[in-house]
């Protein structure tokens, strides 16, 4: 122990530099894992948090919210299925508005007042009651409480009444409406539309009936839909499993330069040491004494690289500007330094092995101590 | 640098650790490019077919197909504008389709179209036919299907194949402006289109006319209700096309770079264990310059082993991979990996050089 940590301060800039190098890696997986969750959370934060607990797509959309539409027959065969509490119309487009002074593309979802489907992260203002009046996601920045939003060519007034956090829809502004709202909008983007249906059915369950089993008794009486509890409907909306497994690539990818560089450094160390440590296991150092040190420094140096790593991460979701609204997951970073700290301590196997493996007698071999080789 | 071959030769299993992980990653870097030139057809296939330079959307659309509506009365406007030669309107609807026989319904993307598309024939004669995309037959479609389209299960029956036709991912299908719009009006109620009017404008200029000029005369002349753009720069302002080239681009460049670190820690590795050698060769007359070589060469070796290695690996992970994944390998992809990981390979090993002529011949003999 004495030895290792003696080295790591006669050298501080090799052990720096590693240190610092691993940290830097470290922090590429964090921000990624940080990235990752925020954007999902911008895919389908307006599903998760909604009130509806199971949410009922035409079953031609595949779990596609934008891609789904529901007759008001299918709507009405899905409200009479046994242990449905209550049901509203959800619908949901993008379109162009305008807010303040700027054409941007909103997602709309409109749900009928005080039925399922309304915004359940209201983080100020109040919800919307009457057609005219808006719930916008405080994440874009785009709306303010007071604002007045309106089609891309003047129309339809929305006043934005209330803000919502971790609500946005595919990464858009999000705007909760009224469904007449939404119908009033809708035909003023497309004055040739002949009618405005639901995109979905939004539900809760009957008090004792879980979102699970209400889902499966929709999907049996009506074969026109795909019925889904929240979480799965969050789960399996487009682009959520694409983007995980995008990043879960990259993600891997980084882990395993990690224990690499880690690996390697620590067995270039050892091969250049190995004369030293074949002396110090000649005059009695057991093997488990230079193995101990060896992991002290590998623990020593991760421990150095995860501080960096966080310090970078915390800067990082401050100033960066990504579009997205960064937030921590703390568990996924504490998963993600197992896995890291794990994997590089997998890395240094080869170096513990190689110093397991040293034979004193070679010590006698050098001929600098008077050996013959 | 016969030393150098007779060493790969003898001991390969020296250089396995190296060859293993660039196996690992040329298949990582080959599975990637496949993938993101799959996407990229995947997604842009129908607007890269488009007859004419220029595209013409709804000003208010942002580019967006499924958002944009030109009327009649506009269309006559870009028609009228000097530089414009012919002026087609087309449409298109995402759906879900039924497949007879199959349990999965395929994702399409039904277009209505004036204008021919490169590749595609003319128009089919009767309303209901089409022409599918032959990215459909991963979803068992076949010549002389019905499919059944949108939650009304609107019938279309495929006549021939297209291909590179794909939209948003979703399968092509190309049949008559009225199969469109009536697929349209019963499917999505909301997004039916008067008769005459068309999502997007395709506009071919005439001969010595400058795109840029026309397009920019097309949106004065309809008084700002329209946007134009030249057919590239529509296919880049798809939602996600940029972020997602970007994305796949960091990640293959991240990989190269990870490429050239495990080459570099490798000859390090390899290079302290060969001091003395190195010492003996540099006594008996050996230039750093020659050695180096040596280590560079080796580097090269292992590079192009490994890239066949990791292709054969590539090819094995596509042949087992659902025909819907889109994955697309190309002679390009292939030799665009090829010359960069050579190129890292040599990079990484050049951290070396350091220590090779650093070894000082005297050591040989102490």
């Amino acid at each position: 122990m004495f030895l290792a940590s003696r080295e790591i301060r006669r050298a501080p800039v090799r052990f720096g530099l590693l240190a610092g190098a691993v940290g830097l890696l470290i922090f590429l997986v964090f921000f990624q894992q940080t990235l990752l969750s925020s954007l999902l959370n911008s895919f389908t934060g307006a599903l998760q948090n909604q009130s509806g607990t199971v949410l009922v797509y035409s079953s031609e959309a595949r779990n596609n919210l934008e891609a789904s539409v529901l007759s008001p027959e299918i709507a009405a065969k899905v409200a009479a299925v046994p242990g449905v509490g209550q049901v509203g119309p959800l619908g949901e487009a993008t379109m162009t508005l305008l807010a303040k002074g700027q054409q941007i593309d909103v997602a709309v979802i409109g749900a009928e007042a005080g039925k399922p489907g309304q915004p359940t992260k209201l983080i100020g203002g109040r919800l919307a009651t009457v057609p005219g009046e808006g719930v916008a996601s405080s994440e874009a920045k785009s709306f303010a409480i007071g604002d007045t939003v309106t089609t891309a060519a003047g129309g339809s007034p929305v006043t934005i009444v209330g803000l919502t956090g971790q609500s946005q829809f595919n990464v858009q502004p999000t705007l909760f409406v009224t469904f007449d709202s939404f119908t009033t909008l809708r035909k003023a983007a497309n004055p040739d539309a002949t009618m405005v249906w639901p995109s979905a059915v939004a539900v809760i369950p009957s008090s004792g009936v879980s979102p699970k089993a209400l889902a499966t008794w929709i999907n049996a009486a009506v074969p026109q839909v795909t019925a889904l509890a929240r979480s799965d409907a969050v789960a399996n909306a487009p682009g959520v499993s694409s983007t995980q497994g995008s990043f879960a690539l990259l993600l891997a990818l980084a882990v395993v330069v990690v224990a690499l560089v880690t690996g390697f450094f620590f067995l270039i160390l050892t091969v250049q040491k190995t004369a030293a440590l074949t002396l110090l296991r000649a005059v009695g150092a057991p093997a488990s004494y230079l193995v101990r040190g060896l992991l002290q420094q590998v623990v020593l140096v991760l421990g150095v690289a995860l501080l960096v790593a966080v310090g970078l991460l915390v800067l990082a979701t401050a100033v960066a500007n990504t579009g997205l609204p960064l937030a921590i997951d703390p568990r996924a970073l504490v998963i993600s330094t197992v896995v890291v700290v794990g994997l590089s301590l997998l890395g240094v196997a080869f170096s513990v092995w190689r110093v397991r493996r040293i034979d004193p007698f070679h010590a006698v071999g050098r001929p600098g101590l008077g050996g013959i080789e | 640098m016969k030393v150098a071959l007779l060493e790969l030769r003898r001991r390969p299993w020296r250089f396995a650790p190296a060859v293993i992980a660039l196996v690992l990653l040329t298949g990582l870097l080959l599975i990637l490019g496949g993938l993101l030139d799959g996407l990229y057809n995947g997604f842009t296939g129908a607007l890269r077919a488009q007859p004419g330079a220029l595209l013409s959307y709804a000003a208010d659309a942002k580019l967006s197909v499924v958002r944009s509506r030109i009327d009649a009365a506009t269309t006559a406007q870009v028609e009228r504008v000097p530089g414009v030669e012919q002026v087609g309107g087309f449409g298109t609807v995402l759906l879900g389709a039924t497949v007879p026989g199959q349990t999965t319904e395929a994702s399409v993307a039904l277009f209505g179209y004036q204008r021919a598309p490169r590749g595609v024939p003319a128009p089919p004669e009767k309303t209901g036919q089409v022409y599918a995309d032959t990215s459909l037959k991963a979803y068992g479609v076949k010549a002389g299907d019905t499919l059944l389209l949108g939650p009304k299960r609107d019938p279309v029956s495929v006549v021939g194949w297209v291909s590179d036709t794909d939209f948003l991912l979703q399968g092509g299908l190309w049949g008559t402006i009225d199969t469109w719009r009536e697929v349209l009006g019963s499917a999505r109620p909301d997004q039916v289109l008067a008769p005459g009017t068309y999502q997007v404008l395709t506009v071919s200029t005439a001969a010595g006319a400058n795109p840029a000029r026309v397009a920019a005369a097309i949106d004065v002349a309809t008084g700002g209700k329209t946007q134009t753009v030249t057919r590239s720069f529509a296919v880049d302002s798809l939602p996600g096309i940029t972020q997602q080239r970007s994305t796949f681009n960091a990640i293959i460049d991240t990989t190269f770079f990870v490429a050239a670190l495990v080459v570099a820690l490798f000859f390090i590795l390899l290079t302290i264990e060969r001091v003395g050698m190195y010492a003996v060769f540099k006594a008996v007359g050996a230039s750093s310059g020659q050695l180096f070589g040596q280590v560079v060469l080796q580097a090269v070796v292992i590079a192009v082993v490994s890239f066949v290695l990791g292709a054969l690996l590539a090819l094995a992970v596509g042949s087992v991979i659902p025909p819907q994944v889109p994955l697309q390998f190309s002679t390009g992809r292939a030799i665009e990996v090829a010359v960069g990981l050579v190129i890292m390979s040599t990079l990484g090993s050049a951290v070396s050089l350091r220590r090779v002529v650093r070894i000082d011949p005297a050591t040989a003999i102490s």
